[in-house]
């Protein structure tokens, strides 16, 4: 049960290693291009369902292109959505107004906020999911430096991302081994959780001693990628990554979909 | 207790992104002081894991039939001090948010003040080490983690609700929603908190000096740079970034009511403001030429006719969408068919 949630910890990153136009793209154009995009789509006002749309067009045309399964995305998105469904429907119930009435049906400011929120939820959570499907995560944590985070930081994320594989694992084992020793329980009791995280803990510390005597083993002595390891963004992604964000941008300040 | 993006504005999720990006970068420079050669970072990595898998592990409350899963901010601070606990955190958190959609890409500068820079910066400092340092003991320990467990969950909690009240998207009275939340947490705050407390008395007796090391990390750091006060100093530093981007921001926006110039600053880092207002009021005036909806009030007006239109072609969108995604399937199926033959 834990341990699926490993594999699907993993299993998008699995997807980064096809051989498509949108994963040969530079890193930091997509990753570029992502925040635009997100940042855009969340600058519309809360009851603008029509400026949104067109922007449907960006993941479902990067997802087929990538070759991405939609299913797994979907199913994924789907986990993702409770919290916002939440804050949605409230505003439906909250905000009853009639916005306007289409064919003798009255449409009500709630619902097109809601239709709005859902709307914005998918294209964030897509977008994220997309850069995460086909793009490496190193390659992805080695850009970053290029964005000037520190080097510590981006050692720290690169570290934690593989050791969550082991320390599930182990977390998984000792729960498993948990429930063979104790009938008909659900899940841990409250009682137990100190020792059981606790125990995690002590383990994980050890373990972290011994990742150090391996790493000066081998010879560590600074975080070694102070710099990206691969060569900057070629014209060709520069004009992608410009373009991409002129769309986002001129869907924005002119919405095609108002016009008609 | 992770935001979405879809409920947040730009303004907002960047005001927060600017002040956890202070105290990351502070935290870290923190660290780069320390000797680079030391334990720390594998030490922190794993830790950081360790919270991860943490969470995954849900257990049974007794009496009530729920179950709950630990946050695990004031318990990274415990183990690894202030600094490397938020620095362990937030990469725990942005690991979250992009493998897992917890919480959003622009979501994250609220997520990681929320969850992270409130326990380790705030309430690890002002009141786990002050309860717990002095003669460290299991009942010290304990009662350390609780208090600071609540508070930190109340804070965070409030600060969830005053972010997307500012935000405007949801609609929920910003009294509503702050009486729904903090309630909540509450009860999540004690029984975390016991939790919490069980895992350091644990560790506590097992390694007491792992407690008491990450305790005085913090301290004899200050004590090198010859600056006693500096927690507090940092903390102070910190309000005031988080007071002035919060006032300037929701300014800017309240004057530009969604945040579109935010954005567009943000891509092109434009930094002359009056360059950027007038940009804005041209952007304004377009926006409101083009505006489906001006000023949000078209319950009297004619727009039916328009709105027809619309959504026609909004319908158009999608059918385009799905129709472009059909036909590029097709063609690389065909493609590597011909491949095969």
């Amino acid at each position: 049960m834990i341990a699926n949630r490993v594999h699907d910890l993993y299993v998008l990153e699995n997807l980064s290693d096809k051989d498509t136009p949108i994963h040969r793209l530079h890193p930091g154009v997509k990753i570029l291009a992502t925040f635009v995009f997100i940042i855009v789509t969340v600058s519309f006002n809360r009851y603008d369902v029509l400026g949104v749309v067109p922007y449907f067009l960006y993941p479902t045309l990067v997802m087929s292109l990538a070759e991405i399964p939609y299913k797994l995305l979907l199913s994924r998105f789907l986990i993702a959505l409770p919290f916002c469904a939440f804050a949605g429907v409230t505003n439906l119930l909250l905000d009853r107004q009639t916005a306007f009435v289409l064919g003798g049906a009255a449409v009500s400011f709630g619902l097109l906020s809601l239709i709005t929120i859902l709307l914005r939820a998918y294209l964030c959570v897509m977008a994220v999911f997309l850069l995460i499907a086909t793009t490496p995560f190193t390659s992805l944590t080695r850009e970053l430096r290029r964005f000037h985070v520190p080097a510590v930081f981006i050692l720290l994320i690169e570290m934690i991302y593989r050791y969550i594989g082991v320390l599930v694992d182990e977390a998984s084992s000792m729960s498993i081994a948990y429930k063979l020793r104790s009938v008909d329980s659900k899940g841990i009791a409250m009682k137990h959780m100190g020792s059981f995280v606790g125990q995690l803990a002590i383990r994980s510390m050890d373990r972290g001693e011994r990742i150090y005597a391996a790493m000066m083993c081998r010879g560590y002595s600074q975080p070694t990628h102070g710099h990206p390891s691969h060569s900057g963004p070629s014209i060709a992604d520069i004009c992608v990554c410009a373009v991409l964000i002129a769309a986002f941008l001129l869907l924005r300040v002119f919405p095609v979909l108002h016009m008609l | 207790m992770h935001m979405a993006d879809a409920l947040l504005t730009p303004a907002v999720g960047g005001a927060m992104a600017a002040v956890s990006v202070a105290a990351i970068a502070y935290s870290a420079a923190k660290i780069k002081k320390e000797d680079f050669t030391n334990s720390k970072v594998p030490l922190m990595a794993v830790s950081g894991a360790m919270v991860f898998a943490a969470q995954m592990i849900n257990f049974t409350i007794p009496g009530t039939g729920s179950s709950g899963h630990i946050g695990g901010g004031i318990l990274l601070a415990a183990l690894l001090g202030p600094w490397a606990g938020l620095l362990a955190l937030a990469a725990v958190l942005i690991i979250q948010c992009l493998c897992f959609a917890d919480g959003g890409l622009l979501a994250l500068g609220c997520n990681i003040f929320n969850m992270g820079v409130i326990p380790c910066l705030f309430i690890y400092p002002l009141l786990f080490r002050p309860i717990f340092s002095r003669t460290p003991s299991p009942k010290r320990s304990s009662a350390a983690s609780i208090v600071s467990v609540i508070i930190a969950l109340q804070l965070g909690a409030f600060a969830v609700v005053s972010e997307t009240a500012a935000s405007g998207i949801v609609q929920l009275p910003f009294s509503a929603f702050l009486l729904l939340m903090q309630p909540i947490h509450l009860a999540i705050g004690i029984v975390e908190g016991i939790v919490t407390a069980a895992i350091l008395v644990f560790v506590h007796n097992a390694r007491p000096e792992i407690l008491t090391a990450a305790a005085a990390y913090g301290k004899t750091q200050a004590a090198a740079d010859g600056k006693p006060r500096s927690a507090r100093k940092v903390i102070l530093v910190f309000a005031v970034i988080a007071a002035a981007c919060g006032i300037g921001l929701s300014l800017l926006a309240s004057s530009y009511p969604d945040g579109l110039e935010w954005s567009i600053a943000g891509v092109t880092g434009a930094p002359e403001l009056a360059a950027q207002g007038a940009a804005a009021d041209a952007l304004a005036a377009i926006q409101e030429r083009f505006s489906f909806m001006p000023d949000y009030d078209f319950a009297a007006g004619d727009g039916t006719g328009t709105s027809v239109a619309s959504i026609v072609g909004a319908i158009l969108v999608f059918a385009a969408a799905g129709g472009a995604a059909l036909l590029i399937r097709f063609a690389k199926k065909s493609k590597r068919a011909k491949a095969q033959s």
